[in-house]
């Protein structure tokens, strides 16, 4: 799989000098990132572009080849795949579309190559995909991707590893990473599936530097696979699924096959097999620092600091609305932080008040991260002096020290808050709903790994419960 | 269990009667109510009072659907009498040849479940629990699991449903034997994994009677038998 993206070489076929090549963009876009292995462009001609040396079959290519993307007609495709098997070209990314989806025509070209991918045993990525993007190394095949605009995605490696199943998506998320903290590590668009899969890929990422997997799922074919990949890794593994409210077009012929279209039986499989389904496609770029930033929420009882009562109120509905709890506060607690100045409440939601110095917050940060019945915090501090920046940075040390999480939210216009997150580097949602969220799905996260461990149990090596820790962030 | 699917089959049937439907459940350990299948008046009137009154009596054939609507359940039948007419409307109103008319207790009990099973084409067999009765495709409070179930998936099942709460102590009544609905919730998946025949199962209600959630009707509905 690593030669999907990390290439010694690649040949970019269908590439060539015509006005408005698409194929043409692939080569444009690797020569700008000056990308280190030897990019072919295969075209009738045998013409170079963008200044990548051109053959008019990759037969004819003197060297070895890793990898080839295809971007021409579909008709003309089987052709090309039995060729790059010939040529001796393991992995193969299809980006033509007119397969599959395209009806029985299409299905029998996409017939025909897997014939072919049987024969030469190759890997094949597609058809009707974008192809794979890895920040590291700066390799690209995605198509009519503007460097120019959109090059940013590539200026700072990060640990978050996609799997989409729509181009557009893919651009979304690497756009807005821009402002935020986490940064994408390797992007890939699977198409029609036809070899590589959304598990394949899960299992890659599972052994390479990504910290947590996004998913943009359209469809699943083959869901116990999906189940059991998904099950044996730790690392968080997000998805967002289209088609919520469409029905399963089986046959009902009895009511409990009524009650199941496919988006209910596609929640359910994720509960069971420990994938965090997402509710908005935003939360694709938004959720995965809360996982970078912060160690686990291993409980349910949050305490929400602010000095806005009306802030208290709102974060407090807000998580029971999402099933977690407002912490009790003990009475030993309640004291301390009462001893610590002028609060105008010292129960939860604690309520700060306007008078603040940065040791005053840093107190009661430890007050509520050392105490038994609190497991996270929801911060909603007003960031109207430089100490409360300085204390929030000392709060994300003392999460790691505690082994419980903030997740932060600023009262203010987004554009301060980005400012804000950008600047110092600290980990701020965006809305309140955006916080709680990220701590519900912090706590997911933690339950799935203590149900996947003990699913292992049995067959777990020795080493596992070290794995475990480091797993859950303490 | 399996020379019963095997002849169903045969005989190209697209369901289970009710009877053998609730023998092939019991097989996996669902609680059925106890019943027994009468072939004339004579034997629904001795099983009647071999199950004591009140009794429920029921048309019984793989190819008899909404057999309420039909005119062939009789409830609360409380006396030999009662029984025998009961008997006689039923067999009077047959234009499909029945196997027989089911004589089962009449379980009692104000909480009625809902246990099911699919087999979805992408992650295959899935099994349901959730609020039963005449309502459930109103509510639609389900919680489904992909087979093979752990008990602790099953027992997630039952915490899901909105209507949670009525596990519990519930107007007088002691709350639901949770395990009993745990081992019929797994049992239900492996059925499924061992019989790749059976397409579809409906059990519905599984009224709770004191704490114990017993099937009172259930429906096998089979496919080709062609193993997915």
């Amino acid at each position: 799989m690593e030669t999907f993206f990390n290439p010694r070489s690649v040949a970019v076929i269908g590439a060539s000098n015509t006005f408005f090549n698409l194929a043409a963009t692939i080569c444009n876009l690797l020569k700008y990132n000056k990308y280190h292995g030897n990019v072919y462009a295969v075209n009738r001609k045998g013409e170079s572009v963008h200044g990548c040396p051109g053959y008019a079959s990759v037969l004819d290519i003197p060297d070895e080849v890793d990898l080839a993307v295809i971007l021409i007609s579909a008709k003309n495709v089987p052709g090309i795949v039995r060729d790059c098997g010939e040529k001796g070209i393991k992995s193969i990314v299809i980006e033509s579309a007119g397969f599959d989806e395209a009806g029985d025509e299409g299905a029998a070209l996409q017939e025909e190559i897997e014939q072919y991918m049987r024969r030469y045993g190759l890997r094949i990525l597609g058809p009707n995909c974008l192809g794979t993007l890895n920040t590291h190394n700066k390799f690209c095949c995605f198509y009519g991707f503007i460097p120019e605009k959109y090059g940013d995605g590539f200026i700072a490696p990060g640990t978050i590893s996609y799997i989409i199943q729509s181009g557009g998506i893919g651009v979304l998320v690497l756009d807005s990473f821009n402002k935020d903290l986490c940064r994408v590590n390797k992007m890939v668009s699977i198409g029609n599936k036809s070899d590589i899969d959304e598990a394949d890929l899960i299992d890659y990422f599972n052994g390479d530097n990504t910290e947590v997997i996004g998913m943009y799922l359209e469809n699943v074919q083959n869901g116990s696979k999906l189940m059991k990949t998904a099950m044996r890794v730790k690392k968080p593994i997000l998805a967002f699924k289209v088609g919520r409210t469409a029905e399963g077009s089986r046959a009902a012929m009895s009511h409990t096959a009524g009650m199941a279209n496919n988006d209910v039986i596609f929640d359910s499989a994720c509960r069971q097999a420990g994938i965090i389904r997402l509710k908005s496609i935003s939360e694709l770029h938004s959720m995965p620092k809360m996982f970078t930033t912060m160690p686990l929420l291993r409980g349910k009882r949050v305490a929400v600091i602010t000095n806005s009562g009306a802030f208290g109120g709102i974060a407090a509905d807000l998580l029971v609305e999402n099933g977690l709890e407002m912490a009790a506060l003990a009475p030993d607690t309640i004291e301390r932080l009462a001893k610590t100045g002028q609060l105008f409440n010292a129960k939860n939601p604690v309520d700060l008040g306007p008078a603040m110095s940065k040791q005053m917050f840093i107190d009661i940060f430890d007050i509520l991260l050392s105490a038994d019945e609190v497991d996270g915090l929801l911060p909603v501090p007003n960031v109207w002096q430089d100490i409360v920046v300085e204390a929030i940075l000392e709060l994300i040390k003392m999460c790691h020290h505690y082994g419980k999480p903030a997740a932060l939210y600023i009262p203010n216009a987004i554009e301060r808050i980005l400012e804000i997150r950008s600047m110092y580097r600290i980990p701020v949602f965006e809305s309140p709903e955006e916080a709680t969220r990220a701590l519900v799905v912090s706590h997911q996260q933690y339950t799935y790994i203590l149900k996947k461990e003990q699913t292992h149990e049995g067959d777990a090596a020795e080493g596992a419960g070290k794995e475990t820790e480091s797993a859950i962030g303490v | 269990m399996k020379e019963m699917l095997q002849r169903a089959q045969e005989r190209k049937q697209k369901a289970l009667s009710e009877y053998e439907s609730k023998a092939l459940i019991a097989s996996a350990g669902v609680a059925t109510a106890r019943e027994k299948l009468a072939h004339s008046r004579e034997e629904a009137i001795r099983f009647a009072d071999e199950l004591g009154f009140p009794v429920v009596l029921k048309g019984c054939s793989d190819r008899l659907m909404h057999k309420t609507e039909k005119g062939m359940v009789k409830l609360n039948i409380g006396s030999a009498a009662e029984a025998a007419d009961a008997y006689d409307d039923i067999i009077s109103r047959d234009d499909i040849g029945l196997d027989g008319v089911l004589v089962q207790e009449q379980v009692k009990g104000n909480r009625e479940l809902v246990m099911g099973l699919i087999r979805d084409p992408q992650f295959g067999p899935c099994v349901m629990f959730g609020l039963g009765g005449i309502f459930t495709e109103v509510f639609k409070d389900t919680a489904f699991r992909v087979t093979p179930l752990s008990p602790s998936d099953a027992e997630e099942m039952l915490e899901e449903i909105r209507a949670r709460d009525i596990l519990d102590e519930f107007r007088g009544s002691p709350s639901v034997d949770r395990d009993t609905l745990v081992s019929a919730l797994v049992g239900l998946g492996d059925l499924a994994l061992k019989y790749p025949s059976i397409a579809e199962i409906d059990i519905n209600p599984v009224i709770v009677s004191g704490n114990s959630p017993i099937a009172v009707d259930a429906l096998v509905v089979l496919n080709g038998g062609e193993r997915k």
